[in-house]
Parts: structure tokens; C-alpha cells; sequence
């Protein structure tokens, strides 16, 4: 071997391993996230309860935004870091949950329910976010857990072939179905948000900023 | 291998791998930051209604001023990440979204829109940008997702071939020297129109019409 090539086998291995390493960083740090997105907006009754306790009208408001902003702010952010489900070579060449292009479909329907109508005002609008928010934190921990965790421990089968169909480097078949699908999906909503930004009255209240 | 041919590889291999590891980590950063400057900039109708319902106008400007800095912040940040798509050896050498160059220029004219149109925060500068920002995405997650991440798929092999920045070099080119010049341009009516606001306020005269960047 000639230091030339020892050279390129170790570049290779910085760029890959980085990659692999940040990929699987974000895809071990998501369930986490997956949980704290969904446990903030389940706080919703407590926080309106402390909101009501609070005796100067200042400390409601910074209370209130604070939430909002946290709660949010969280939930783009989950979808900023799941935005890897939605690269079909990562999904191919990496083990993750089967389910993660379309929980990363769910967060981008939570965050268009949350522009076009008032979910913390509309309880209809609340009870789709909290159906998305139940129902994409099911497709990404379930498959997390019963697949990307259990295949690595060998139990044998039928867990084993249950596993294997939960990961998507070992079911690419289905990940690429789920990732058009997700892929599809996200496009039209995106196409929805962009209208309603289009049309929306979008002009500052007067006595902001000023 | 002798100790000194070692050395001369991890040395070798720390100054191209650690600039190659650079390049790579912004372009796995700028999905993220695009996708993140879009969900800040299409999110203003939600932060105005929560605006409207918050009770006294200290925590409405608090509101206000946290989602235009983040946003703002974000939007300089993307530029920022993004101008590495203008550099042409990497254009040309690395698998980068062929309309990559397209897609900064459109968000930079995004950022110039905010600067140099009147009452810089307004419902119409929002529309503009929002045109422009949507055109930039598709310019950038179009290729980025269904060629340059999408090589391991037989049914987009001809668009990740034809999208895909060092594997077409005969269009990457152009649409780097066009979008270079573009840059070059909207940089100089961004610094000479930010130079002759400021002047006239030295000079005490009135704002031209339809510019407002010196406040």
C-alpha cells in the first residue's frame, strides 16, 4: 500500500463514518424528541391552568409565549432533523425505522394544521394535531423499537423477520413506497401552506414594532 | 510502509479529508437550514394570530422581535452555508443539486427584497419573498432529493444523471457563470442603494421612493 492510497482509505473513512455517524445520531436522538413534542402538547391543560393562576397579566403573556414557542418550535424542529427519511439513498443504506418517512409526513401536517387554522383555540384543529402527533410518534417509535433495536439482538424467529421488516435497509422495497408517498404528500401540503401564505392577510398590526 | 510514508499519508489525508469533511458537513447542513428558512418565513400567518391574542404589547413586540430574529437569522445563515454552491471547483467536482447555484441566487434576491423594498416587514415583501423562496426550494430539494440522494434507485437513474452537478458539467457550468453574475449584480444594487440611503440621511434630504434601508 502506498501512502497515497493509506491517505484515500483514510479520507474515505472521515467522510463516510462522519456521515453514518451524524445520520444515526439524528435517527437515535428522534424518539426523544418524538416523545418531548408529544408530551408538551399533552401540557396544554396544565400550562392553561398555571396561566390562569398568574395574578399579573406580564407574567401570563411570557408564560403563555414561552410555551407556544418551546412546543413549536420543537415540533419544526423535529421535522428539520427527520428531513434525512426523506433522501432515499440514506434510507437504502442506513437502519431506520420503516416508518420515519411518513412520521416526517405527520410533523409537516401538524405544522400546516397549526398555520391554516388555530389549534389551540379550534378544538377540532387540537384533536388533529393530536391524532397526527399520537399517530406519527407510533410509525417512528414502534419501528424504532420492534426493528432498528430488536434486529440487533438475534432472538430468532418469528422476531427477527418481524424486525427485519421494520428496518428499512433490509426492506428497501417498502421504504421507497413509504418515501414516495411521504414525498407526495409533503409536496401537496407544501403547495397548500405556500396558497395560504399567498392569501393570508399578512400585514403587521400597527401598534407592533412601532 | 515506513513510519515517515505513514506520516506523510495521515498528514495528506487531514489536509484533503478535512476540507472535503467541510464541504460535506455544510451540505448536509443545508437541507436543514433551507427547510428550516421556509417553515420560519410560511409560518408568519401563525405568529400573527398568536400576536393578536397576546394581552399587552410588551409580550406581543416580545413575540414579534424572537420570531424575526430567528427567522432573519436564519434566512443570513442559509445565504451564508449556500454560497458554496458558487464555488466552481466544487461545483464541478462534487455531487452537488445541479440547480444548486440557481437556488442561492433566488435566496439571496429573497434577502435583497427584505433590504430594499419600503417597510421591509410588509404583507407585499412577504409575497415577493415568498415567490422567491419557493422558487429557490424547488431549485434545490428537486435535485438534491431525487438525484443527488437518489442514486440507489433504477427508476430515476436518467434524472440523477442528468441533475446531478459533476455528472454534467456541460450545465453546470452555465448555470453557474449566469447565477455568479446574477450574484455579482444584486450585491452591487444592494451596496449602492444601501450607500445612497445613506447618504441622503447624512446629508438630511428625504429617502428615495421604494428604498428604506437605513432606518
Amino acid at each position: 500500500m502506498t501512502s497515497e492510497e493509506l491517505a484515500d482509505a483514510i479520507i474515505r473513512a472521515f467522510v463516510e463514518g462522519g456521515e453514518a455517524f451524524l445520520e444515526g445520531t439524528l435517527a437515535a436522538a428522534l424518539p426523544a424528541v418524538w416523545l418531548l413534542v408529544l408530551a408538551l402538547h399533552l401540557a396544554r391543560p396544565y400550562v392553561l391552568d398555571t396561566t390562569r393562576g398568574l395574578s399579573l397579566r406580564l407574567a401570563a403573556d411570557i408564560w403563555w409565549i414561552l410555551y407556544l414557542a418551546i412546543r413549536d418550535g420543537l415540533v419544526a424542529l423535529a421535522f428539520v432533523m427527520s428531513f434525512m427519511y426523506l433522501f432515499p439513498d440514506v434510507l437504502v443504506a442506513e437502519a431506520l425505522p420503516i416508518g420515519g418517512s411518513l412520521a416526517t409526513a405527520a410533523l409537516f401536517a401538524v405544522l400546516l394544521t397549526k398555520l391554516v387554522a388555530d389549534a389551540d383555540d379550534d378544538p377540532r384543529a387540537f384533536a388533529i394535531v393530536s391524532w397526527l402527533l399520537g399517530a406519527g410518534a407510533l410509525l417512528y417509535v414502534g419501528p424504532t423499537l420492534v426493528g432498528v433495536q430488536a434486529s440487533a439482538l438475534g432472538l430468532g424467529d418469528p422476531w427477527d423477520r418481524l424486525a427485519a421488516a421494520l428496518v428499512t435497509s433490509t426492506n428497501p422495497a417498502l421504504a421507497i413506497a413509504l418515501w414516495w408517498v411521504s414525498v407526495a404528500a409533503i409536496s401537496a401540503m407544501g403547495v397548500v401552506a405556500v396558497w395560504f401564505n399567498l392569501r393570508a392577510p399578512a400585514d403587521l398590526p400597527h401598534e407592533v414594532g412601532s | 510502509m515506513t513510519p515517515e510514508q505513514i506520516a506523510d499519508a495521515v498528514a495528506l489525508a487531514l489536509a484533503r479529508g478535512g476540507r472535503l469533511w467541510l464541504v460535506s458537513t455544510i451540505g448536509a447542513l443545508a437541507p436543514a437550514l433551507w427547510a428550516l428558512t421556509l417553515l420560519l418565513h410560511l409560518a408568519r400567518p401563525y405568529v400573527l394570530r398568536t400576536l393578536g391574542k397576546l394581552s399587552l404589547r410588551f409580550g406581543a413586540d416580545l413575540w414579534w422581535l424572537a420570531y424575526v430574529i430567528g427567522r432573519d437569522a436564519v434566512l443570513v445563515l442559509t445565504l451564508g452555508v449556500s454560497v458554496t454552491f458558487l464555488m466552481p471547483d466544487l461545483v464541478l467536482k462534487l455531487d452537488l443539486p445541479l440547480t444548486a447555484p440557481l437556488a442561492t441566487l433566488f435566496l439571496f434576491w429573497a434577502l435583497a427584497a427584505r433590504l430594499r423594498t419600503r417597510g421591509g416587514d410588509g404583507g407585499r415583501t412577504h409575497r415577493l419573498m415568498t415567490a422567491l423562496l419557493v422558487f429557490g426550494a424547488t431549485f434545490y430539494f428537486v435535485p438534491q432529493t431525487f438525484a443527488v440522494e437518489a442514486s440507489s434507485l433504477p427508476a430515476l437513474a436518467g434524472f440523477a444523471a442528468f441533475f446531478d452537478s459533476a455528472r454534467n458539467p456541460a450545465w453546470a457550468g452555465p448555470i453557474l457563470a449566469a447565477s455568479l453574475v446574477g450574484f455579482v449584480v444584486t450585491a452591487a444594487w444592494i451596496f449602492t442603494g444601501g450607500l445612497g440611503a445613506s447618504n441622503r440621511r447624512a446629508r438630511g434630504g428625504p429617502p428615495a421612493s421604494g428604498v428604506s434601508v437605513v432606518r
